[in-house]
């Protein structure tokens, strides 16, 4: 079978190439997102683009340097954003660089996968459902993974032993092939994590809100999750992989936006909704601050912008915005945060008292 | 009762009707002058520092009209007659609004029915429905005669001897000449005829198909297309193509692609400008004589 690759999707990536393999492809998975993987992309795509499509852009380079010519993509999902035309203009900027490739449109529809797939395997749609249905299961593995990491960073007794075990799970759930390492692997890096010693005390929780695709890869938000762990903040987010597929399926976006009437009265595409919705969400409960990341110019999140600024000062819950792109650095990046930090345990200590 | 229409983004999508409808109705129009460096340096301020430069200017034109009318109009528009959908940063623009401003804001959501949209602004001024529906119809009629106006002109511009410019561009681009430093005047200047291509109906393009470039699911892409197709298949040879866009648009990045790729296809010169708040008036210059050059 043809070889195919599909652009990276944070954690969730080696699962998906395990997913893929068992459906009996061959899969190349996309390198990971390093400086020089932005460089190329962005050098290779249209200069006024959102930051997603230069990184993708930069990993189907380099997975076609390996052969490859088919590429997955789903689509079709977030409104009127640009997302929509993602499959179109990277292909036709290959073609242009005589890379002819042919992309693998998902619509974001149960039955449309399962048809597509249906045709590409010529396996049956039994078959496929219950793997789509064992995906599913384990995407709430790594999101599970995820949270306890939130939980154990500022926790810990031994400084950067919890990163160290999600790092080996990350990279060993890369390598592995089949469902049944899988499982191995499942239940090595919980009996780790359950070793781990760590202090009971409270800390201050920032909620995570933004643009799905920089919210959900570390790699993206130069890993912004463990430098506010290491800061002695817990994280918390809701907008995950399995928050999105079920909110295709159960149509909540109907109750989210009753939930932000007030301050909102239509979409406007992406998760600008769910962004206000988690942070009037987040400001209700024990929340000690809030950050929306963003790819720069990214057009949902900059429309709700403002409406997050206002309920930060309606509420006086601290509020930063971090936007990205090929050309943000670290040092100031972790500058900005330190400050939200120190902000943010001054908000819960006068909370407390 | 006095109703404020800023003179920026959406009024220019329909400059006649909102205008016309709300005169019938029997408002006084309080109109924001046209752009200026206040207004301008005011919406920088107010409006979000990544947000489009259209965005800022239109920012800048509300909280001049703030506190100098009774209602703000500021209509949500969604989807046009043809089932295409504006802008996703349109979709906010009320709500947004409110945050800033001290004014009541006179809204109602446009989704493809222009006459259910009248009623619902009809409405919440108080006016009887025989009177709206009379307000709704003048105001088309009035609208389409300007069509046909801005039609026959545009014709007789492509008579004219000089060598031909095609501008595309969204319309609050186009006709705000601050936005566009004087774009038009610049190249009469330089003996060339601006064309703009906001004059040609949509009816007449409507039918077109044109392969190879997905079906766009906002009204402007499927609009620029289809005209500039429609132009550069015509009969009267064009000899250049400019394409103006604000800084951080969003849906002209998508789109300047296929624009480009269309009219290389037919091997005419193309420039793209970008504008912003810090564009320089020298360097625009310059870039348009080196364009007027190489026609």
């Amino acid at each position: 079978m043809e070889k195919i690759t599909f652009p990276r999707i944070g954690n969730y990536s080696g699962l998906l190439k395990i997913f893929l393999e068992e459906l009996g492809f061959e899969v190349v998975l996309p390198e990971k997102t390093t400086s020089k993987v932005i460089f190329e992309g962005s050098k290779n795509s249209p200069e006024m683009f959102c930051f997603p499509f230069k990184v993708n852009m930069g990993s189907y380079l380099s997975a076609l340097e390996k052969g490859v010519r088919k590429i997955f993509m789903i689509t079709a999902s977030c409104g009127s954003c640009r997302l929509r035309y993602y499959a179109q203009v990277s292909k036709k900027i290959l073609e242009e660089k005589d890379l002819p490739v042919e992309f693998i449109i998902f619509d974001q529809n149960f039955f449309d996968i399962i048809k597509k797939l249906n045709q590409l395997t010529k396996k049956s749609s039994l078959k496929i459902s219950s793997l789509i249905l064992l995906f599913l299961k384990e995407i709430r593995f790594i999101e599970k993974i995820e949270r306890i990491g939130f939980f154990l960073r500022p926790r810990e007794v031994e400084k950067g032993k919890t990163d160290k075990i999600l790092d080996d799970f990350f990279l060993t759930l890369e390598k592995i092939n089949s469902l049944k390492e899988l499982k191995k692997v499942k239940k090595e890096v919980l009996e780790k994590l359950s070793q781990v010693p760590f202090e009971k005390k409270k800390f201050p929780i920032v909620g995570i809100i933004g643009e799905f695709y920089t919210v959900i890869d570390p790699e993206v938000n130069f890993r912004v999750e463990k430098k506010l762990g290491e800061l002695g903040l817990e994280v918390h987010r809701d907008l995950t992989l399995s928050y999105h597929l079920l909110k295709r399926i159960f149509f909540t976006d109907f109750f989210i936006q009753r939930k932000v009437y007030p301050y909102l009265k239509s979409t406007v595409g992406g998760h600008g909704r769910d962004a206000i919705f988690e942070m009037l969400k987040y400001s209700k409960k024990n929340f000690s601050g809030i950050l929306q990341l963003l790819p720069f110019s990214c057009m949902p999140e900059v429309t709700v912008r403002p409406i997050l600024l206002k309920i930060h000062q309606k509420t006086g819950i601290p509020f930063l915005s971090l936007s990205f792109d090929e050309q943000t650095a670290q040092a100031g990046l972790e500058t900005r945060l330190e400050a939200f930090a120190d902000v943010v345990k001054n908000y819960f200590e006068k909370r407390k008292s | 009762m006095k109703v404020g229409i800023p003179r920026s983004l959406f009024y220019f999508k329909r400059p006649v009707f909102f205008e016309e409808f709300l005169k019938n109705l029997g408002c006084e129009i309080v109109f924001s002058p046209e752009t200026n460096k206040l207004i301008l340096e005011e919406g920088t301020k107010i409006s979000d520092p990544e947000t489009c430069y259209a965005i800022k200017i239109f920012f800048g034109h509300v909280i001049f009209l703030d506190k100098k009318c009774d209602y703000l109009f500021l209509p949500l528009l969604k989807k046009n007659e043809y089932g295409f959908e504006y802008c996703p940063k349109f979709f906010g623009l009320p709500d947004l609004a409110k945050t800033i401003l001290k004014t009541k804001i006179l809204s109602a959501v446009f989704e493809g029915d222009l006459e259910k949209f009248s009623f619902q602004v009809g409405k919440k001024l108080k006016k009887e429905k025989s009177k709206i529906k009379e307000a709704y119809l003048r105001a088309l009629s009035l609208e389409k005669e300007n069509e046909k106006k801005r039609y026959f002109s545009f014709q007789e511009r492509m008579n004219s001897p000089l060598k031909k410019v095609l501008l595309i561009s969204h319309p609050y681009n186009l006709y705000d000449s601050f936005v566009n430093l004087q774009i038009k005047e610049r190249l009469e200047k330089l003996n060339l005829e601006p064309l703009f291509f906001q004059d040609i109906p949509y009816e007449m393009v409507k039918e077109r198909e044109i392969k190879d470039i997905p079906r766009f699911h906002w009204e402007f892409g499927e609009e620029m297309v289809k005209k500039l197709d429609f132009v550069l298949k015509g009969e009267k040879r064009i000899d250049g193509v400019i394409e103006v866009s604000s800084f951080a648009c969003g849906c002209d990045a998508v789109l300047k692609e296929y624009l480009e790729m269309i009219v290389k296809s037919f091997q005419i010169p193309f420039l793209y400008l970008i504008l912003d708040e810090q564009t320089g008036e020298a360097g625009y210059q310059t870039r348009l004589e080196a364009f007027a050059d190489s026609l």
